[in-house]
């Protein structure tokens, strides 16, 4: 051996003690990386898990339809149409064809230069996912953009969503109410209810009250992507997980009470007349066969959003549209309140059949300094009860409430329902006001008068009614003392039609009253019509004989101030009533209107209501029912 | 002469080696075809390539083994300058792909001859080891020619710019170099010299995006749509592979293309999410098998040579494996290294079994005539 690899052989022993020591390195080495891997797969792998299949798997809601709403006849007054929204994918879409596209769409300028900004600005993944260019657009459009598709290859595509469509427009509006898009505070405050961005919501009326009926439920599919976000079809994931799919459930249909056509033949009755509103209901049942509020704001632009513009003169209109004047605002019912203090004296033998007061024309309250003068509009002579609520004497009343405690006619006014909430269920109600001793005793201590009562006995003073509770109440007197809980909704019903749930009427109350009371009462709201010197005569129909009471409310004289231009109107005139039923002799419907500013009770009022009336006997209820029209349902559930 | 390699051959073959090399090789292109199956085109048909890439190694690694080592000794500076050559080439003639230099285009085959710096340099370094007539401890003045024989490659490596290779080719050659006593002062002093050296390139010379390239792996909550978008994805592909794996082709991370570069830096997490942790520890098993081999043969080499050579190629798989794997496992920076026989790759390939080779020669020959 050469002496050179002699010397080389000599450092062998050391490079293998060097070699030894490499091995436990590399053994550490690699079983770290082990351990690594260990914890990530074995330790900490649910989390990567749950990662890897939001991955690949995304969730594509499947929007449920919203039930529709259908009047007693079966029409559809809610239900749901499709509005095609055009979306353009960036990356595809040839640039230069885009004045041709805007002009399809009908964009204007400022829109235009908007959307083509935003195109031009997508980056990234985002040159490949849908951009909204137009929501809604109209059927010349939809057509213009369907002849000239092959233009824009995989540039643009139109996409159909169910909106919300009330074919009724404004008629019945506040009642149904409307919908629109939920914002961060509902996704917070209903945080448990599932509600998406871009969802929309009832907001008022049926559709808000009945949204758990009617929304249904979303379902979803969990469809795999890949990384851009591009959905694809193969199926590769079996190994992840087996939840691929909820089906939609489909919301229920509410059938209601209300008779659209009650409806528009009460509308054309208020032509004419700019505010005001009135209630139908059946005197056996208490079904709300119509809510009319006047003026009122077509729901259909709600739905998809109203510009400020349109917002600022809804609030500036002097009739407030925004206000259900059936059940959210009050009003004095001045005459038509005195049916009920009669009763109250009836009740309590103050007065009967043969009591009689002699009008003036006024009547004088105390003695000295501190009397007071109460008017009379007519000077009626030596009358009864029942001339007394034929011809509205106000002297009849005053006289009797002199002698009857506030506390009786307001107990006669709780028992039918007035001063309470109806629970009517839908809207914010107003409960209206009774005054009582004990409120006086309360609210203005010592500074209770006899002239409050006569006040009340003549439904002015502090009493303040809303129109459905008086309907109510009037049904009440027309059926000898049972008060309803008005209905609205008669059932919910599947999307296939079987009925599933049916609401009975309900009762509220039974009013105990002397049936020969209520005799008297009933026959002289007869009389109110049919006598040449009721203040409703004038306004008989010779089809159906109607029984009810003229009012006239007396607005609040407040001085507003001149300068607001919203509040500014203040028209002086007294607010028309006319409250009653039909047939006289055997009441089926009941009547209330409201005609705001209209004046007089008999002269305003009334006609409206005998013309409604006849209507609903002569035309409309023995009419056969309209046959529902057919309505497009998007996303029929898969099976 | 004939006749001595042939008894060789019958003798003396490593079975073991060539065996773990062969089960490595076969579940690497197993890998790569599933790796690639989402992928269209000639990238889907990448795993027929690297067949044909391992059959010629192979043969090449034959003849490396066949022909004594001390051939290889006497032409390891000629094989250096060669490399340092080729490595000029690319700046000359190169083909520039993303803004780096690293190949040559021959023919449609694309050579990248930093592969091939990492065995040169390493075979100029064992040599370097191998002649040293010192009896002691090496000085730092005796460091100085071997620190600038592995400098000047590493430099042109890493002005490729190619961090990943130019920390293995550096990371090889030194650990083959570590087989010589170094004295404690110069260990102290190199060492010093180093942790000043990095704390003034971290705070002076270093770009805000190349830091956080180094440091994004430590960060749980770093950007996983940008600079962690890789790192998170591979996690996420090994974390969902569980025991057992979502199975072969099975791999949504793959075929999702939520993983990047599967066919070179990324076939591990693709293994892991379809064999599991099961799948893992086998080829870790292998691999350390491998590495453990190689510096058993080292141990038993008959001279300095021989040893130092079996270290090196040792080392080149560990460090192609710790980094690899660290990087997929987020535990080292993503820095572009190759898992041995997993990642596709021409030159890498036959660079890989020219050393397993290089093994099989010193194993052969570890006894003398």
């Amino acid at each position: 051996m050469a002496p050179v690899e002699l010397v080389q052989k000599a450092g062998l022993g050391e490079i293998r003690e060097r070699v030894r020591f490499m091995s436990l390195v590399v053994v550490l080495g690699v079983f770290l990386l082990a351990g690594r891997i260990f914890w990530i797969q074995i330790v900490d792998n649910e989390r990567w898990l749950t990662i890897a299949e939001n991955n690949v798997l995304r969730r594509v809601d499947l929007p449920s339809t919203r039930g529709m709403i259908r009047d007693v006849r079966g029409r559809v007054i809610a239900a749901n149409r499709p509005a095609y929204n055009v979306y353009v994918i960036p990356g595809y879409f040839p640039l230069e064809r885009f004045t041709r596209f805007a002009d399809f769409l009908g964009l204007n300028r400022d829109e235009r230069d908007r959307l083509e900004a935003r195109m031009r600005n997508a980056e990234g993944s985002r040159r490949y996912q849908h951009m909204l260019a137009r929501s809604d657009i109209d059927r010349e459009s939809l057509a213009l953009i369907e002849t000239h598709r092959a233009e824009f290859p995989r540039g643009i595509s139109v996409i159909a969503t169910p909106v919300r469509n009330y074919p009724f427009g404004e008629l019945a509006a506040h009642a149904l109410g409307f919908l629109n898009e939920v914002n961060a505070d509902d996704l917070t405050e209903f945080a448990g209810r599932d509600y998406r961005a871009g969802e929309r919501m009832g907001r008022s009326g049926v559709e808000q009250a009945w949204e758990s009926i009617l929304r249904g439920r979303r379902g979803w599919v969990r469809q795999e992507q890949s990384v851009g976000g591009l959905l694809i079809t193969r199926d590769s994931i079996a190994g992840l997980t087996p939840d691929r799919r909820r089906d939609p459930v489909p919301g229920r249909d509410l059938v209601l009470t209300l008779d659209m056509e009650l409806m528009r033949a009460i509308d054309r009755v208020f032509r004419g007349k700019p505010s005001g509103a009135a209630a139908v209901v059946e005197v056996r049942t208490g079904r709300v066969l119509a809510l009319y509020s006047k003026p009122s704001i077509d729901p259909n632009t709600m739905v998809m959003g109203i510009s400020a513009l349109v917002n600022r003169e809804i609030d500036e209109n002097p009739y407030r549209p925004r206000i259900d004047k059936t059940i959210y605002e009050s009003y004095y019912p001045g005459s038509t309140f005195k049916p009920f203090t009669a009763l109250a004296g009836l009740e309590a033998g103050l007065i009967d059949e043969r009591s009689q007061v002699t009008c003036t024309g006024r009547h004088m309250l105390g003695l000295g300094r501190g009397r007071r003068v109460f008017r009379c509009k007519h000077v009626h002579g030596v009358v009864s009860l029942h001339r007394a609520l034929v011809e509205s004497c106000n002297v009849y009343f005053y006289t009797l409430a002199e002698a009857i405690s506030l506390d009786r006619i307001a107990s006669m006014a709780f028992d039918f329902g007035l001063g309470r909430r109806s629970g009517i269920g839908i809207n914010q109600e107003t409960p209206g006001f009774i005054p009582t001793r004990a409120w006086y005793a309360q609210n203005y201590p010592g500074q209770f008068r006899t002239g409050h009562t006569l006040n009340t006995a003549i439904g002015q003073g502090n009493v303040r009614v809303t129109v459905l509770q008086l309907a109510m109440a009037y049904a009440a007197l027309a059926n000898g003392g049972t008060l309803f809980v008005p209905q609205l909704v008669s059932r919910v019903e599947g999307p296939d039609g079987t009925v599933i749930q049916t609401f009975p009427p309900t009762v509220r109350h039974q009013v105990h009253v002397d049936p020969a009371h209520l005799a008297m009462i009933t026959s002289a709201l007869a009389g109110v019509i049919s006598d040449p010197h009721g203040t409703a005569h004038a306004a008989q129909v010779a089809e159906v004989d109607v029984a009810g009471k003229t009012g006239t409310a007396q607005v609040s004289r407040i001085v507003r101030d001149p300068t607001d231009p919203r509040r500014g109107w203040s028209t002086q005139r007294d607010h028309a009533w006319f409250a009653g039923f039909a047939p006289a002799a055997s009441p089926e419907i009941a009547v209330v209107l409201l005609v705001e500013h209209g004046g007089s009770g008999g002269h305003e009022a009334a006609p409206l209501m005998t013309q409604i009336v006849r209507e609903y006997f002569t035309r409309i209820r023995p009419g056969a029912p309209i046959p529902s029209v057919t309505t497009w349902r998007a996303h029929q559930p898969r099976r | 002469m004939a006749r001595t390699i042939q008894h060789r051959l019958r003798d003396e073959f490593d079975w073991p080696l060539f065996l773990v090399v062969c089960i490595i090789a076969t579940l690497g292109v197993v890998n790569l075809y599933s790796a690639t199956s989402a992928q269209t085109g000639a990238r889907a048909e990448l795993y027929i390539q690297q067949i044909y890439w391992l059959a010629l190694g192979g043969g090449v690694a034959v003849i490396v083994a066949a022909v004594d080592y001390k051939v290889y000794e006497r032409y390891a500076y000629g094989a250096y300058v060669g490399s340092i050559a080729a490595l000029v080439l690319v700046f000359l003639v190169g083909k520039s792909i993303r803004g780096t230099h690293r190949w040559i285009q021959i023919g449609s085959f694309l050579f990248q001859p930093s592969e091939f710096v990492k065995l040169c340099l390493m075979l100029a370094v064992a040599r370097y080891v191998h002649r040293d007539q010192r009896s002691g401890a090496w000085s730092l003045r005796d460091l100085i020619a071997p620190g600038a024989l592995i400098a000047l490659p590493l430099g042109l490596i890493m002005a490729q710019p190619d961090l990943g290779t130019a920390l293995i080719v550096g990371l090889v050659a030194v650990s083959t170099l570590s087989l010589v006593r170094i004295s404690w002062r110069s260990f102290g002093i190199i060492a010093g010299g180093g942790l000043v050296g990095g704390t003034l390139l971290w705070l002076y010379g270093m770009k805000q995006y190349q830091k956080e390239r180094l440091t994004s792996f430590m960060n749980e909550q770093v950007d996983v749509q940008g600079t962690g978008w890789q790192a998170h994805q591979s996690m996420v592909a090994i974390g969902s592979g569980r025991w057992w794996g979502q199975g072969f082709m099975q791999s949504t991370q793959n075929q999702h293309h939520f993983l990047p570069d599967t066919h070179t830096d990324f076939p591990f997490p693709v293994w892991a999410q379809e064999q599991g942790f099961a799948g893992v520890a086998v080829v870790l098993v292998l691999y350390l098998f491998l590495i453990i081999w190689g510096l058993r043969i080292a141990s038993l080499a008959k001279d300095r040579f021989g040893a130092a050579v079996a270290v090196g190629v040792s080392a080149l798989f560990f460090w192609h494996v710790v980094f690899n794997v660290g990087m997929v496992t987020r535990s080292l920076p993503v820095v572009g290294v190759t898992l041995p026989f997993f990642s596709y790759g021409g030159s890498s390939v036959l660079a890989i079994l020219i050393g397993v080779g290089l093994l099989m020669n010193v194993s052969m020959r570890r006894r003398a005539l």
